[in-house]
């Protein structure tokens, strides 16, 4: 949507001004409201929708098991090094990948075998794959990277701040994250504000904006409070008592938060439930027992209604934990790529059938890769990973990126397997957001290492 | 007054050697000098009149204290001691030696930093701070400073005597309310009840602590033993279920007698933190009800012996995956799980920078943060944690004790390389039990442990944003008891509770102050102020996790050993992160969840089958709406609801009929929720 001649130089100045603020956890001048700078581009076509969809892996995804080396010298290097947690190279012929670019020296990957499912929309060109990705401020060589000589990203390696760089940029206690930055882009263009950046699994980073702030839905949709919407305890009096304390504005600034909660949560309950009930009824099966499948009939079920909730373009976060597989990796890990499997197979069947295939665009996130090497049970905390890119608009059937090798100690790991990122991830969001319709000069306000990185967009979608 | 009776009483004959007071020879180093300038201290000093009747503590601090005088002023110091005795207050309280000495340090840290044993010269007793050099004591009644604080005059100054600071020392340790016993029993326990209000009151903060630390542990509700006396471990089938994992906790939550005691052990919980989901094999019910009873028996002991009971936990063991961690494999390539050993660090003891004594960041010469450790850090110190599995099943036991007792250390399974890590080095082939104790050893000792788990008791107990100088008293509390134990838990819990930070009612008004209570604790609160039983016995409470039909908290489930939220957790692009204000419990609060907690009180307010609350003592106040808003107000909203809040309930009270027994539950159930719904309970300040 947003090109740069819809975009007058003191909006620019105002979003990289309130970035900069935004990190530094300052204030922000709201009276300079971005819905009032207007956008014009997105309100033109009303057929104009995107959604972007970040299903985050909490805990840290085993790369090592998710895509496989299977070709000879590759799956020998593999499995000396995983030893116990390597998977048997023929249980990995079905899944095993033909992508339409040429991988060097006769590598060959297969996806885990619990990712069957992806291996058709991967066929169909519907699924990309991002090679060694993770955090990085610039671009680093081992060399660099050993030397310390420049700059990284802060507390690599542990879970909650490379969860919240993953995204924000900025370790635990970024005030701002790259969904909700592309969030207050498009703020402008969407009709009702509350509903551009949506949680289906609670509070991260990854969706506040400057001004965009996460709407958080449960799996079932917006939870009314009873209290307000029939009489309490027998009595019309408390009903309405209640609804005035919930809502009243407070002095005490904790307090004040709270009860703008409670409306934003009252005002939004009443929407949601009117346009969930309009919307057509989804045909598409999604596995009731798995919690992303549910997380994404969610977001489907927002998509499908769209049309009354107003915005035409939305930021979703779903998640799916337990990665954080230092033991048991051999049983559990293989049940967790089945889940991420199935519940992206339902998801993109879903966008079929609402006719938004080209529309929505899923990728993976997570903490970090981990090892390569064993700990006996499991692998430990790494750096860099491989994710997925799925959707009608992804330009699919494609590794990209630069593939590792498959070494402990070797060029492109920082010692047991922990990958060296060889891409960032301010590349890979960038060109997501690029996608999503965030203008080329915007890029670098939403991701503020971007600049230090010469390729920009790296073509999957 | 009586300082000349001081005065008659000194002679030089009189003045002990320092060697009939042992303690002295380490703790008082100066201490001659100053008993040798008692004698003509004492001569100087002379009844007062007041001239300080300011009521705040600062204002109250007498001229010596801020402002050491000149020794030509001196006889105005000596005319300092004050007389603000109130109507209303007692004027029969006269402090103990210990409660002045107590209040001086509470009140004047600066001057009297930490906790000081009393050293006594008979007929003196006193304390000294080699920190800033100063002493405080008592002669009979007279209090007497010396040092930096008076000037550093060659003579000690009277400031007063005990008298005339028993109206201010009686204001520090006792509450002058109901309400202000309320609002500390909110801080201190799981739930509010006439009983603790009446014993507070009674016995003042400091006397109730040391009661409340002296009950024994309740060992007729230890999660354990509520497991073993359901039966549930005569039935193989449930050792593979955690059939009773629920129940055994909500129990010991909803009736324990020892409540605070239940309450620093629930912050400990969400410290140090396992969580159901993530506890793997059988006996999964008694991992976590052996996990509860341990931070239990600590809540009051050693952080020390904590950091080693949470270390060889088998919940905690195969929580963070180091029960079975083996030594590496050069052969293999086979390295240790470094799980436990980085989250040990970054959780449990020294957090991730290096900390100022008042929990402030130190920074470098960039004026960046300092890093405590590196990943060379974590792969070494995984070394010292490999080795150590649960013990095997004792066939002679009914009971599960395998997954209670400490894991214990198979020697062949244990790294034999050396490790180096926060300055230690670790020889190679040092014992396994050896390396573990040097490694705690090494953590616990780190000058950032008291900052940072003393930082995050008070977040846990009294509120979001302590300032510099409350977690600086605190983590000084935690170096040292006065006694010269370093990590003493009890004491640390009784600095949070009774700094002048938590206890002061004008401080507790300004609007960042307190915090969001959880909402387990709302719920807990609620049930333990009325009372609630559970209908089978069984406290069928279940998993209250659901975020849109429940609390979106359960204890014992948080979802990752990050805790139901962080301890510097900030909501995003609100007023809160503007004014750089930390709200961890906000990590809980979301549209679904403000929801799902009133549809949920909602519906439990009345009781159910299960569980059973107990409003009698609302019943005959129900027919006056003003008289049951209040009776609830104390219970649950100590710090008093807004008069408009007040206002709002008492107009729907009033509104409703209360000709029946059944019509004048409706308006407690009424009260109890409109009181749960309101911002004024909700933070709890």
């Amino acid at each position: 949507m947003s090109s740069e001649k819809h975009l007058d130089g003191s909006r620019r100045a105002f979003l990289r001004r309130g970035a900069t603020l935004g990190l530094a956890g300052s204030a922000m001048p709201w009276a300079l409201n971005l819905s009032m700078i207007g956008d014009a581009a997105a309100a033109t076509d009303p057929n104009d929708y995107k959604a972007l969809v970040c299903v985050f892996l909490y805990g840290g995804n085993d790369y090592g098991n998710t895509l496989i080396p299977v070709d000879t010298t590759n799956y020998a290097a593999y499995a000396k090094i995983r030893q116990g947690l390597a998977l048997a190279q023929a249980d990995l012929a079905a899944t095993t990948l033909s992508p339409l670019n040429t991988l060097p020296s006769g590598l060959q990957y297969a996806l885990a075998p619990g990712l069957a499912d992806l291996k058709a929309l991967f066929d169909q060109r519907k699924l990309g794959i991002q090679l060694n990705v993770g955090p990085l401020i610039q671009p680093t060589t081992l060399a660099q990277y050993n030397a310390k000589s420049v700059k990284l990203p802060a507390k690599l390696f542990s879970h909650n701040d490379q969860q919240s760089t993953w995204q924000s940029d900025l370790p635990e206690g970024a005030l701002s994250g790259w969904g909700g930055r592309v969030g207050d882009l498009m703020l402008a263009g969407n009709n009702n504000s509350v509903f551009s950046c949506i949680s289906v699994t609670g509070d991260a980073v990854f969706l506040s904006g400057q001004q965009a702030v996460q709407y958080q839905l449960s799996t079932n949709g917006a939870v009314a409070i009873n209290g307000i919407s029939s009489s309490l305890y027998g009595s019309a009096a408390a009903q309405a008592a209640l609804r005035t304390l919930i809502t009243a504005p407070s002095s005490h600034l904790l307090a004040d938060e709270y009860t703008r909660i409670t409306r934003r949560s009252i005002d939004a309950e009443v929407q949601v439930r009117t346009a969930l009930a309009a919307a057509p009824t989804l045909t598409t099966t999604f596995d009731t027992t798995n919690s992303l499948a549910l997380q994404l009939r969610m977001v489907a079920r927002m998509i499908a209604a769209r049309s009354s909730l107003g915005p035409r373009r939305q930021v979703f976060m779903v998640s799916l934990g337990g990665f954080d597989l230092h033991s048991g990796l051999v049983d559990t890990h293989p049940v967790l790529m089945g889940k991420l499997g199935n519940a992206l197979k339902s998801f993109y069947a879903a966008t079929v059938e609402l006719g938004v295939a080209d529309k929505v665009t899923a990728f993976t996130a997570s903490d970090f890769g981990r090892t390569l090497t064993s700990n006996g049970n499991g692998s430990d905390h790494g750096w860099g990973g491989h994710h997925f890119v799925l959707g009608g608009a992804v330009v699919g059937g494609r590794t990209y990126g630069t593939p590792p090798a498959v070494a402990s100690g070797g060029p492109d790991d920082v010692g047991q397997g922990r990958l060296l990122p060889t891409t960032s991830v301010d590349q890979y969001a960038a060109t997501l957001a690029s996608w999503f319709g965030v203008s080329d000069s915007d890029l670098t306000t939403v991701l503020p290492s971007l600049s230090n990185f010469t390729t920009r967009k790296l073509g999957f979608v | 007054m009586s300082s000349s009776l001081v005065a008659e009483q000194r002679t030089p004959d009189e003045q002990p050697a320092l060697h009939d007071h042992p303690a002295e020879t380490t703790e008082a180093p100066g201490s001659m000098a100053w008993l040798a300038a008692l004698a003509p201290a004492a001569l100087l000093a002379a009844c007062g009149g007041g001239s300080d009747t300011a009521d705040s503590p600062d204002a109250a601090l007498p001229a010596a204290f801020t402002n050491p005088p000149s020794p030509a002023a001196r006889s105005s110091v000596m005319d300092a001691p004050v007389h603000i005795l109130s109507a209303g207050t007692s004027t029969t309280y006269i402090p103990s030696t210990n409660e002045l000495l107590d209040w001086a340090e509470r009140n004047y840290a600066a001057f009297f930093p930490g906790h000081k044993t009393n050293l006594v010269s008979a007929p003196y007793t006193y304390r000294y701070y080699p920190e800033t050099g100063n002493y405080v004591g008592l002669a009979g009644d007279v209090i007497y400073i010396y040092g930096p604080v008076s000037g550093n005059a060659a003579s000690p100054a009277t400031v007063g005597t005990v008298a005339d600071y028993a109206a201010r020392v009686q204001a520090s340790n006792y509450p002058a309310s109901d309400a202000e016993a309320s609002r500390f029993l909110a801080q201190a326990t799981l739930g509010v009840t006439d009983a603790d209000i009446t014993a507070v009151r009674t016995l003042g903060y400091d006397a109730w602590l040391t009661q409340e630390m002296a009950r024994p542990v309740s060992a007729s509700t230890s999660n354990w033993d509520f497991l073993v006396g359901k039966g549930i471990n005569t039935d193989i089938n449930n050792r593979n279920s955690a059939i009773g994992s629920d129940p055994a906790i909500w129990q010991r939550l909803l009736r324990a007698p020892d409540s605070l005691r239940q309450r620093v052990a629930l912050a400990l919980s969400e410290i140090f933190v396992v969580g159901f989901d993530g506890i793997t094999g059988p006996w999964k019910q008694f991992k976590l009800a052996g996990w509860w009873d341990m931070l239990a028996a600590n809540a009051f002991g050693n952080y020390r012996k904590l950091l080693d009971d949470v270390t060889l936990s088998p919940a905690m063991g195969q929580y963070l995956s180091s029960a079975g961690n083996q030594k590496g494999d050069p052969t293999t390539g086979r390295l240790p799980d470094e799980n436990y050993a980085r989250e040990v660090m970054q959780l449990f003891s020294i957090g991730l920078y290096e900390l100022n004594p008042d929990g402030t960041r130190k920074l470098d010469s960039k004026g960046a943060p300092v890093e405590t450790y590196t990943q060379d850090t974590v792969t070494q110190l995984a070394r010292v944690f490999t080795g150590w599995a649960p013990s095997a099943a004792d066939p002679f036991s009914a009971e599960p004790v395998e997954v209670r007792n400490p894991m214990v250390l198979n020697a062949a399974r244990h790294e034999t390389l050396s490790a180096t890590f926060l300055g230690v080095t670790i020889p190679a082939n040092t014992p396994g039990a050896t390396a573990l104790k040097t490694a705690l050893d090494t953590l616990a000792a780190h000058s950032n442990v008291g900052p940072f788990i003393g930082r995050q008791l008070i977040q846990r107990l009294v509120t979001s944003n302590p300032s510099a100088a409350y977690v600086g008293r605190v983590a000084a509390a935690w170096a040292n008891n006065g006694a010269g134990v370093r990590g003493d838990l009890g004491y640390v819990v009784r600095t949070v509770l009774t700094d002048i930070e938590a206890r002061d009612a004008t401080l507790a008004a300004t609007n960042s102050y307190g915090k969001l209570r959880e909402p387990l604790m709302r719920f807990l609160q609620w049930g333990r102020s009325f009372k609630v039983t559970s209908g089978s016995g069984d406290w069928v409470i279940g998993d209250l996790s659901d975020a849109g039909t429940r609390l979106n908290q359960s204890p014992l489930r948080s979802s990752s050993v990050f805790n139901f939220f962080r301890p510097g957790y900030t909501p995003a692009g609100t007023a809160v992160a503007t004014a750089g204000l930390q709200a961890p419990e906000f990590q809980l609060t979301d549209e679904s969840s403000v929801a799902g907690y009133l549809n949920y009180m909602r519906a439990v307010i009345p009781g159910n089958a299960e569980l059973k609350p107990d409003y009698s003592a609302e019943l005959p106040l129900a027919i006056t709406a003003d008289a049951l808003v209040d009776r609830v107000q104390k219970l649950l909203c100590a710090s008093g609801l807004q008069a408009t809040t007040r206002t709002t309930i008492v107009n729907a009270v009033n509104a409703m009929p209360s000709n029946t027994d059944a019509a004048k539950n409706n308006r407690i159930y009424a009260t109890v929720l409109l009181v749960m719904a309101s911002s004024d309970f909700l933070v709890q300040k």
